[in-house]
């Protein structure tokens, strides 16, 4: 494919730099938070400690990121399973019934899910994983959904009229037509996510909602602002990098 | 050689297409053509099993398209549509190039052939091949759309209403166009049109259809001679049936040759057709003109009376069959 046509207006240097600004802040917090303590005395004066040290920051975020990841993976893989799934002929009699059941899924507060899974999961990491992928499906399959249906009916028909496999149309043409959509889908399923994740420090994940926490239960604001900062520039660092893909795939 | 046999296509309860039988011999160019809903696009989307017919039998020299594997089918049958569906995503060459890839050419070949489409439908390859779609005008576009067609040389081309989206003079070039490479192809074009001046300007085979039915086929004279009934002649042009019919004449073939007279002052080119011949004798308040040749010089000349009693006999031997 042509890189001449497709890239001249969408791209600059300036940019492509936001993510770069973001990740950036996003590095220099989670290893020299220390240095900022003069800052965070502002907020409690008065405790003994402002920085929250109890698990370094670094695991924090890889915990975080993980716990994200996995939520992403499963409902990526599954929505867009689903939302392929409901628009061939074979499978649009569920579609009715998977836009709702998605709907349900985002409809439910993930502190109610939370509540009932730690009985049936226990404590830790799974609920929470759990709680994201219900409350992350929905905006995946919506987006699937409306993506592959807005291919115009035109199209579809020229490739079929020429020749191409119901499996080639979908590969070549109906998915990278609906990725921008697909892909807006994903960007907001995943930047939620990363603020939800937080809640798992309630049922005893260990994750950037961990100072949170902490700060509520000792009445420390500065670990909530540290918390906080980190889950922010993680949301906006993941966003922006999104943004950027969704440049290049509209380029055409 | 594309034959339907007592072809019927039923959507639930509603008959689209009754009975109908055609023969389309190799290299006819046949054009559908009747009012919108008429049955004209769902018997052309039969042909390459874009719908499968209820009843009947179609085949393609001799072979029930049944036997065939519906996608094998398809990528030996050319088909252009009026609203393109070229994939915006795809530059124009790989948009042309589709069906040669999908049969697997090496891929050297399948760019000597975009190369060789590009360049029968007039798109300069350096200035198009790395387009998008939506980069074209609306006759560029179509235009991909034919090469498109044709990457896999097919003996067989579909077009579905191909420039019915396009402004009037677009798709007088268009029309122009694909009747020169149809003079050069000798493809089978089964067309399908509501514009009966179109139908009439490229087809040597009218099938005119009404409610899933054939009401009357022919060539475009026999069809002009002698509509079958009120129906095919309203769809004709009604009174204007005339010059229709002259529209498909030229005034070299009707000239007589330069007489003893003085010639008359309106000039006109011989590859004119007869009905813009008589559009300049009402201008110049004239009933004869001087034909002349490409350089200018006069060859003939055409006489309104003479071009009556000719129609006249024309009828009258019409009459006798």
């Amino acid at each position: 494919m042509s890189t001449k046509s497709a890239t001249h207006n969408a791209r600059s240097p300036w940019q492509l730099g936001i993510p770069l600004v973001w990740l950036s802040l996003l590095g220099l917090a989670v290893t020299g938070m220390a240095q900022l303590e003069g800052v965070f005395r502002l907020f409690e004066p008065d405790v003994r400690s402002v920085i929250y040290s109890r698990v370094d920051f670094s695991l924090l975020l890889g915990r975080h990121l993980f716990v994200v990841a996995i939520a992403a993976l499963v409902t990526i893989t599954v929505g867009l399973a689903a939302g392929i799934a409901v628009t061939r002929n074979k499978g649009r009699d569920f579609l009715p019934l998977v836009s709702q059941l998605a709907s349900i899924g985002q409809t439910f507060p993930p502190v109610a899910v939370l509540a009932l899974a730690v009985p049936v999961l226990g404590f830790g990491t799974l609920p929470i994983i759990v709680a994201l992928m219900l409350y992350g499906l929905l905006p995946i399959v919506r987006n699937t959904l409306t993506g592959l249906q807005e291919v115009d009916a035109g199209i579809k028909e020229a490739a079929q009229a020429m020749g191409m496999t119901s499996g080639q149309i979908l590969r070549q043409v109906e998915l990278p037509m609906a990725a921008p959509v697909i892909l807006a889908g994903i960007r907001t399923s995943v930047t939620i996510n990363i603020a939800t994740a937080a809640l798992g420090a309630t049922v005893g994940a260990s994750n950037l909602g961990d100072p949170i926490i902490a700060g509520i239960v000792n009445g420390n604001t500065a670990y909530v602002v540290q918390g906080a900062l980190l889950i922010g520039l993680l949301a906006l660092s993941v966003d922006s990098t999104f943004e950027q893909v969704q440049r290049r795939l509209k380029a055409y | 050689m594309i034959e339907l046999f007592h072809v019927t296509k039923r959507f639930g309860d509603e008959l689209a297409v009754d009975d109908v039988s055609l023969k389309i011999a190799k290299g006819d160019f046949c054009a559908l053509v009747g009012t919108s809903g008429c049955g004209k696009s769902t018997t052309l989307r039969m042909i390459n099993r874009l719908l499968e017919h209820t009843e009947g039998r179609i085949s393609l020299d001799g072979q029930a398209i049944r036997d065939f594997d519906a996608v094998q089918l398809r990528r030996r049958i050319g088909y252009v549509i009026q609203s393109t569906g070229l994939f915006p995503h795809w530059t124009v060459a790989r948009n042309i190039g589709l069906v040669p890839r999908l049969l697997k050419w090496p891929s050297a070949k399948v760019h000597a052939r975009v190369e060789e489409l590009m360049d029968l439908l007039g798109l300069p390859e350096e200035e198009f091949a790395h387009k998008f779609p939506h980069q074209l005008s609306g006759g560029q576009a179509q235009r991909v759309g034919v090469a498109r067609a044709l990457a896999a040389d097919p003996d067989i081309l579909l077009m579905d209403e191909p420039f019915g989206a396009l402004d009037p003079i677009t798709r007088e070039k268009l029309q122009e166009e694909l009747r020169a490479l149809q003079a050069r192809l000798h493809k089978t074009i089964v067309f399908v049109t509501h514009d009966i001046d179109e139908a009439l300007q490229l087809a040597n085979h009218l099938v005119v259809m009404r409610a899933g039915r054939v009401v009357q086929q022919g060539t475009p004279l026999e069809l002009l001679h002698k509509p079958a009934d009120k129906f095919v002649e309203s769809m004709l042009g009604g009174v204007e049936r005339g010059l229709k019919q002259a529209g498909l004449a030229r005034v070299a073939d009707h000239m007589l040759p330069l007489g003893s007279t003085l010639p008359a002052e309106s000039r006109v080119p011989g590859s004119m057709t007869l009905r813009q011949a008589l559009s300049v004798m009402l201008r110049d308040h004239t009933e004869r003109l001087t034909v002349v040749d490409p350089h200018e010089r006069p060859v003939g000349e055409l006489s309104m009376r003479k071009l009556i009693r000719e129609s006249k006999a024309d009828q009258g031997h019409q009459r006798e069959h």
